[in-house]
């Protein structure tokens, strides 16, 4: 197990191989030491503190190094919690309240395996105001009953920080609940497969005997079959009468119209062949029938049950902010925010409206907004946009608009978000549906034409054609085959809106990418590197930098670069911030200066080459410079590369062209730098219009336009917490690499889908021959309705995992 | 011919309790979710066999 191997007190070397004790991590140089073990970062340490005191150590016997990096919540105010204080804003995240106990529901996003669901579920041990936790792993969710009278919903979700889950309190505030439809579904299939065992029960005794029953046992048996089947068909079948009637009224035929005619053909025949006597009737085939339906429906909805990351803009922004009125500051939930208020926006959180600056400046970092990861400089009287980050220090500002009215929010409105996309499915299927139904009748037609004289023989005959017609396995074929597709791709990493989406995948044939936070790693991962820089001066750099907060600086002071041994605990004396020059700071006795050319004193300009070059200058003498570049993912060469082999390959990047040379060997000539969103949906636009099926994979907001534009858009995410709106997946960011492998996948799902038309087409085909002969007795529908629809489900389900097992990363 | 009747109303009686049961089960919540409690069984609670007896009793009414 590996977290014996790591229990040894101190590791010689601290920087290269070390993992983090808590989460796993590799630990680089703002790394922590301990006699327990090597952590990433103080946070983890933390939680690791809390763990052991309140005897919760099991956690890491639960899986190997299960913990959440703390990395990113370094920077957090110990305040952000406040809001909750907010009686209306507590109100959306409670459940309700009696005798003291309160209940409460939060969407805790860093919930990812069993151990999580072991430690969140014991957090009463934490905080003994906490009753129970409950935890649901694929809503991401965890439910709390606390002494309202002890403790504050606040305290309940510092608690939960604290032990290293941090509940995510957007503006949507509550969780993704379980919809009532899904409940609806289960009753459904319950009803089915009530009435179709039991309808199974005493239909046997028919088949066995060979012939009818003795009259007294033939009429109960018949009674009660229809007794039974009455609520399969009014309630359980229902939805498929309602979407037939929908579709027929918007004069399109899906393949629900086949379908409904079919259950229709089926109860109507069977009821009157047991009202003249002729036979027993269908019904053990219809309650089967509607059973199997449900099934892949339900199949179709517990995989679109995986994620609800549908939420909408407002997830991205501050829930409460400080507003400065008559002197004081209060915390003002977001929708309250009016036009006119003096705004305090500390460092690190968002801008919520368009404002002008009322102070003397800061920088603002809108790699939200446009992908620009190097913060602006902005002075008195200057407007900072929605969306942008305060950085280094608190901004003074005030709103001038509504939140729906900032420049987001006008991106956001774009028609490309309110348009639904036509699906490739939805088209198949109703097309499909039409020359189904049109074939079906036809032959139905024929056949009774064929028998003519003999009117009984030819209602017979056109009525068996149309029951065996009904296109039930082919109706299952799609939804199991994409949504056991789908479950596999969640597994893997790739986590889709909706399951038809894996075909739209599948037709791609133009790739648009993103750069930062895609094919790079995300803003906050900065990597530093000195550049013609003595071993001195790096060390001094770094101590210098680890007093500012700036993403440039934390680079810098995190960077695993060489290092001597026993310089590591150089730390700076004072350190001053000059807002989009540098800093400068005292080391040692040394003055140190990092910044820009003309800020460190450089003689010449920086030299070429990928990323920001900061210059360092030691007690007035400059010395070198520092490379601060996003890391690009590991193995992404070579996955664009196989993907340009079968697809054209675009680069559409917010950023600036400095690193153009980095990407010519993969993208050629088919790079874009320096753009806005509306032109990376413009280009989007030009591919699609060129005839191209486009799929954009970008990062969020700054592109949130062309990912709705294209036929598919992927957001990477390096947190599966990040909600981007309009995309139709989430793709995991340490998987982009992985990206012809999910594009091959979902080449092959759409084999399978047709090849599953046409083993249930064979099985048509077969029970039609029978059909047209007059030979179409219950006991055969009895046998060929069942067997066709699990074999097409059973191909569908096996091919695609097994396919998943060959294709895609585990 | 009574038997049989009989039987099949024991066996409708048997059926509809069970169609009922799961009907209650799906209305308060148990098929909400299906993922996490299978994991849930395979973790132990913290502490030796032993306070974990003493925990159970301290907490049992509380995490029911």
């Amino acid at each position: 197990m590996s977290t014996a191997a790591l229990d040894f007190p101190t590791l010689p070397t601290p920087a290269a191989a070390a993992v983090c004790r808590h989460c796993g991590e590799p630990c680089e140089a703002g790394g922590v030491l301990t006699a327990r073990g090597p952590f990433c970062c103080a946070g983890c340490e933390a939680v690791f503190n809390v763990l052991e005191v309140h005897g919760l150590s099991a956690f890491y016997a639960c899986d190997v190094l299960p913990g959440v990096s703390q990395k990113r919540g370094a920077h957090l105010d110990p305040g952000r919690f406040a809001a909750l204080d907010d009686p209306a804003t507590a109100a959306r995240f409670l459940d309700g309240q009696e005798g003291g106990v309160a209940r409460v529901t939060f969407s805790v996003p860093g919930m990812h395996c069993g151990a999580c669901v072991w430690l969140l579920e014991q957090i009463w041990r934490v905080e003994p105001s906490i009753l129970r936790a409950e935890a649901d792993l694929l809503r991401r969710t965890v439910r709390v009953a606390f002494r309202a009278d002890r403790i504050t919903l606040r305290r309940v979700a510092e608690q939960l920080a604290s032990i290293g889950y941090e509940p995510a309190l957007d503006a949507e505030g509550a969780p993704p609940r379980m919809p009532a439809a899904r409940r609806r579904l289960y009753l459904k299939l319950a009803v089915a497969g009530f009435g179709a065992g039991n309808i199974m029960l005493f239909s046997f005794p028919r088949y066995l005997n060979g012939g009818p029953l003795d009259a007294g046992f033939q009429r109960l048996f018949d009674g009660l079959n229809i007794a039974l089947a009455l609520p399969v068909l009014l309630y359980s079948a229902s939805d498929y009468f309602r979407a037939a009637w929908g579709s027929l009224r918007t004069r399109s035929i899906s393949l629900d119209v086949p379908i409904a005619l079919g259950l229709t053909v089926l109860f109507g025949r069977s009821v009157a062949d047991i009202a003249l006597g002729r036979s027993e009737g269908f019904l053990d085939s219809f309650t089967g029938l509607v059973f199997f339906l449900l099934v892949g429906r339900l199949v179709q909805q517990q995989t679109f049950d995986r994620i609800a990351f549908d939420r909408t803009l407002r997830s991205f922004f501050p829930l409460s902010v400080r507003v400065q009125r008559n002197g004081r500051i209060r915390m003002v939930p977001l929708e309250q925010v009016r036009p006119g208020d003096h705004v305090v926006v500390r460092p690190h959180e968002t801008l919520p409206a368009d404002a002008v600056v009322l102070d003397e400046g800061g920088l603002v970092d809108y790699a939200l907004v446009t992908g620009e990861q190097e913060p602006v400089a902005v002075s008195r009287g200057e407007t900072v946009r929605a969306g942008g980050r305060a950085v280094g220090r608190t901004l003074q500002v005030a709103v001038l608009h509504e939140v729906s009215h900032t420049t987001l929010a006008r991106l956001w409105d774009h028609p490309a978000f309110a348009k639904p996309k036509a699906r490739w499915l939805t088209d198949v299927s109703a097309r499909f549906g039409a020359w189904f139904t049109v074939l079906a009748v036809a032959i139905a037609l024929g056949g009774a034409v064929a028998w003519w004289p003999d009117v009984d023989m030819s209602v017979q005959v056109a009525t068996a054609v149309l029951i065996i017609a009904c296109p039930c396995a082919l109706t299952l074929a799609a939804p199991v085959t994409l949504g056991t597709a789908m479950g596999m791709l969640g597994r893997a990493g790739l986590y889709l809106k909706h399951s038809a989406i894996v075909l739209d995948i599948s037709r791609v044939d133009g790739v648009v990418f993103d750069k930062t936070g895609t094919l790079t790693t995300a803003a906050a991962e900065l990597r530093a590197e000195p550049v013609g820089l003595d071993l001195e001066a790096w060390e001094l750099a770094r101590a210098v930098a680890g007093e500012s907060v700036h993403p440039v600086s934390r680079a810098i002071a995190h960077a695993s670069g060489p290092s001597r041994a026993g310089t590591s605990q150089v730390r700076a004396e004072s350190a001053i911030e000059v807002p989009g020059e540098g800093i400068t700071g005292m080391v040692g006795g040394h003055t140190v200066r990092i910044g820009t050319a003309g800020f460190a004193g450089s003689p010449g300009p920086p030299p070429d080459g990928a990323g920001v070059r900061a210059g360092v200058s030691v007690d007035g003498r400059f010395r070198g410079w520092v490379s601060v570049s996003a890391r690009v993912r590991p193995g992404l060469d070579a996955a664009v590369a196989s993907l340009s082999r079968t697809r054209q390959v675009a680069l559409a990047s917010g950023d600036r062209d400095r690193d153009a040379g980095r990407w010519r060997p993969l993208f050629g000539d088919r790079m874009w730098f320096r753009q806005s969103p509306e032109e990376k949906l413009a280009l989007v636009r030009a591919g699609q219009a060129a005839g191209g099926r486009v799929l954009m994979v970008g990062d969020g907001l700054n592109d949130a336009g062309a990912l709705a534009a294209a036929d598919v858009g992927i957001a990477v995410s390096d947190e599966t917490a990040c909600v981007v709106p309009a995309c139709d997946a989430v793709l995991r960011g340490d998987r982009v690499a992985h990206l012809p492998g999910y594009l091959d996948y979902a080449s092959r799902a759409r084999s399978v889908i047709v090849l599953c038309f046409l083993i249930s087409i064979v099985y048509n085909a077969l029970g039609l021959s029978f059909a047209v002969m007059g030979l179409l007795t219950p006991l055969v529908t009895a046998i060929l309705m069942p067997v066709s629809s699990l074999t097409v489900m059973g191909t569908a389900a096996g091919l695609m995992r097994w396919y998943a097992r060959r294709m895609l990363p585990v | 011919m009574t038997i049989v009747m009989l039987l099949i109303a024991a066996g409708g009686l048997v059926a509809g309790g069970f169609l009922v049961a799961f009907a209650w089960a799906v209305h308060t919540g148990q098929f909400d979710d299906t993922c996490t409690p299978a994991i849930r069984v395979l973790l132990d609670e913290p502490g030796s066999p032993s306070d974990r007896h003493s925990e159970d009793a301290a907490h049992g009414d509380d995490r029911s």
